[in-house]
């Protein structure tokens, strides 16, 4: 501790260099701690996602709807406890851009299903007493400028459900109780849209609730027991494993983001490397004075491992104040379609400052041990 | 010029370890750069190159893309009928009506479900499309439960080889071929007789047809003639720009993504050069005096520092594009968002690409060694003289 102030004259010696390093060294921690923020939203979805639910489609793509009926039988597998069902709207807001998800839903047994869907309960009847009614996440609402009550339009975007447009009238703003589902959503009556459907009481998909977590993969297995053989033959697995599966549809990310990441460190190691065996060679001759006051070759290497780790540790927490502050969904604008809430966490934060103190230690090392070992005679002969 | 010059490269081998240690940086960012832009090229060329210019489709008025198009049975003879849609040799009109549906299979790779098209066609399809070439097998016969299989998709999902049975549609379908299309999307796909699919898929209709043109500049009559007809509710759209807008959903969040890393990257490059840079002035500010009092005006000593950082950056850049070029032809896959379904394409680096790269790496150099190249200008010579 008694070289603290040493190190901090050090790095203070050419002010415009520890700024440029630090500077760097920021930006590596702010771009790191951003990935690691986005590459979080996905996994908290499937982490938040519920062990107990299970999602029935059809074996051949989620594309493709089955019967009705096949809910009822569902409901009637030993231990399911409650079934709801949603179909895919796939509707246009104003412009095919204006993404979002919009599902045809049983209102009762969906909101039953998701308490993760927070409404209050005058919206809640609103919503399910009102054909036309839809409940829309708080995300898209302040994106699009809605408010309770508000019409708005959406023209449907898949073959079956006609030409013609669908009002909708606003019941309910909701927002996310957990990552199992996002803000970003509508929901409407089923009805509604299977009135209009060419192919009447067809649905998407089936959700149900099993009794006992533990027996989910057997219930799973009784489910599309029942429809083996049959024209719409099913497939079951558990939400938790439904959303791993559809976010690795979206392509490795974790390898993607990950080289990313990668190369972001050594890009850097080069950058303040470079600098800290600038900044030794700089002070050969002061590293030769000192060593010939009786500093040990240790010490000096410490005190320049030092200076990497303070001058590092500054840029990494910089720079991953910085990710805090501005890098979430909102403040980027990128909200919507298949990319879930992000924001830095606390551990993005503590693994961006971690790794810029392990930066600066890699940096340091080269020049320290540079300098630890420099040769005495040699380094005092030497005009600088 | 040359003096100078001379000096500025001769003063770069002199400083080698740094100077290759912000070499290494921008090379770095250029490689990452030239990296991620390969992901979205590949995949824009994957669906550019399933266009054709003598093709046009038909889909829906106001359809975006297949899946969501619908053509009826009985609008195809009136299709197959206008004037401008080439015929065979055996004076039938090329025009494939098709029908595009999802399918999952599990991949290679990992064996996680992934969403796989499936297209039925009709039998003139390989005369229409005329860059599918069968690697193995042989085509499918129409009227029977048999398929090709795209080259990729063969790779990547699990059970699609050939001789192999494909369970979809409550039934199973026997992959007789397996064909390359130019490393089309159509690699990606799975290809069968079209009468067949729409029974097994319960649709009762095509989605879209796809045709060839007489010749290229025929596509105006046709759209008009499409346009006009009221029997057809369809819209005719050239093969090519079609294709190359189903790519842009995806191919543009690709670009945004590698143009935000690569950005943020260079930023730290950037002050690496700088750091360089200064040091280089500071180092050898007597000689810049020296350069100075012979008389070497302010501006050359600018643009002597700033080529040095330029060149500096440049020796990065190809580097960087060297390091990248081994990705080049990498097979990879990611789900387009407007089919809903994975795209299986190669990592492609082209030469403007790399161009791209290089300007970009000297741009770094040029951005980095400006502050410090004024400095370098600003330095009085008589205190310059003085320094040891």
């Amino acid at each position: 501790m008694k070289f603290a102030s040493l190190v901090l004259k050090s790095a203070r010696r050419s002010k415009r260099r520890t700024a440029l390093t630090m500077m760097s060294v920021a930006v590596a921690v702010f771009l790191f701690a951003s990935l690691r923020a986005i590459l979080d939203g996905f996994d908290a979805v499937s982490a938040a996602s519920s062990a107990t639910r299970l999602v029935t489609i059809r074996s051949t793509s989620m594309i493709f709807s089955m019967p009705r009926s096949h809910g009822e039988a569902i409901r009637a597998t030993p231990g399911v406890r409650d079934i709801t069902w949603a179909n895919w709207f796939g509707g246009i807001y104003k412009d095919p851009k204006n993404f979002f998800g919009q599902f045809a839903v049983d209102p009762e047994s969906y909101l039953r299903m998701y308490p993760e869907i927070v409404l209050s309960p005058e919206e809640k009847t609103a919503f399910i007493e009102d054909r036309t009614g839809c409940i829309v996440g708080d995300g898209i609402a302040k994106k699009y400028g809605w408010k309770l009550g508000d019409q708005i339009v959406l023209q449907p975007g898949i073959p079956v459900y006609g030409s013609q447009d669908f009002p909708f009238t606003i019941r309910g703003i909701y927002h996310a109780g957990s990552s199992a589902v996002d803000n970003q959503s509508m929901m409407f009556q089923w009805k509604y849209a299977d009135e209009r459907s060419i192919q009447k009481g067809e649905i998407g998909w089936i959700v149900s609730q099993v009794a006992d977590p533990a027996r989910a993969v057997q219930v799973a297995h009784a489910i599309d027991q029942q429809f083996a053989n049959s024209p719409n033959e099913t497939k079951t697995d558990t939400e938790q494993a439904f959303s791993a599966q559809f976010a690795s549809m979206l392509g490795n990310l974790n390898v993607l983001l990950g080289s990313v990441a990668l190369a972001v460190v050594i890009t850097t190691l080069f950058v303040a490397g470079n600098t800290m065996a600038m900044s030794v060679r700089e002070r050969t001759t002061e590293i030769a004075v000192m060593r010939t006051l009786g500093f040990p070759a240790a010490t000096i290497f410490l005190l320049v491992v030092g200076e990497g780790i303070v001058v590092a540790g500054i840029g990494g927490l910089a720079g991953a104040a910085f990710a805090r502050a501005i890098v979430n969904g909102e403040t980027l604008g990128i909200t919507g379609g298949f990319i879930p809430a992000f924001g830095v966490s606390n551990a993005n934060f503590g693994v961006g400052f971690a790794l810029s103190l392990l930066l600066g230690v890699l940096a340091a090392v080269i020049p320290a041990s540079m300098a630890s070992r420099l040769k005495i005679v040699d380094a005092l002969r030497r005009v600088a | 010029m040359g003096l100078i010059a001379n000096y500025n490269l001769r003063s770069m081998v002199v400083r080698k370890g740094t100077a290759a240690m912000t070499a290494g940086g921008i090379a770095m960012v250029v490689a990452v750069f030239v990296m991620t832009m390969a992901i979205a090229q590949g995949f824009r060329g994957a669906l550019v190159a399933s266009g054709s210019n003598e093709n046009a489709i038909l889909l829906r008025k106001g359809a975006t893309s297949e899946t969501v198009s619908a053509v009826l049975k009985s609008q195809l003879p009136l299709i197959e009928a206008m004037p401008q849609v080439a015929r065979g040799a055996d004076g039938r009109p090329l025009a494939s009506p098709e029908l595009v549906v999802i399918i999952s299979l599990p991949r290679n790779s990992d064996g996680n479900p992934a969403n796989v098209p499936v297209r039925g066609v009709g039998p003139k399809a390989f005369e229409v499309r005329n860059t599918i070439r069968f690697v193995e097998g042989r085509r499918f016969s129409a009227g029977t439960r048999e398929i090709n299989v795209g080259r990729q998709a063969v790779n990547r999902f699990r059970g699609v080889t050939l001789g192999s049975d494909v369970k979809f549609g409550s039934a199973a379908w026997k992959v007789v071929g397996i064909f390359t299309a130019d490393d089309a999307s159509f690699e990606s796909e799975l290809w069968g007789d079209v009468d067949l699919m729409m029974p097994a898929f319960q649709r009762n209709g095509y989605q879209s047809t796809t045709l060839k043109l007489v010749e290229p500049s025929a596509f105006e009559s046709l759209a008009a003639a499409v346009g006009g007809d009221p029997r057809l509710d369809l819209k005719a759209y050239p093969e090519r720009d079609y294709y190359e807008g189903q790519s842009e959903t995806t191919g543009t969040l690709m670009r945004i993504f590698a143009t935000f890393v690569t950005a943020i990257l260079s930023i730290g490059a950037v002050f690496g050069a700088m750091n360089t840079m200064y040091a280089a002035v500071a180092y050898r500010t007597r000689e810049i005096g020296t350069l100075r009092a012979l008389g070497f005006s302010r501006v050359r000593i600018i643009a002597a520092f700033l080529a040095e950082s330029m060149a500096l950056a440049f020796v990065g850049g190809v580097i960087g594009c060297i390091l990248a070029l081994p990705v080049h032809g990498i097979s990879t896959g990611a789900m387009n968002m407007t089919s809903f379904s994975e795209l299986a394409f190669k990592f492609r680096i082209t030469p403007a690409l790399l161009g791209a790269g290089l300007v970009f790496s000297v741009l770094m150099g040029a951005v980095g060694g400006l502050l410090p190249a004024l400095r370098a200008a600003r330095i009085p010579v008589a205190r310059a003289l003085r320094e040891i």
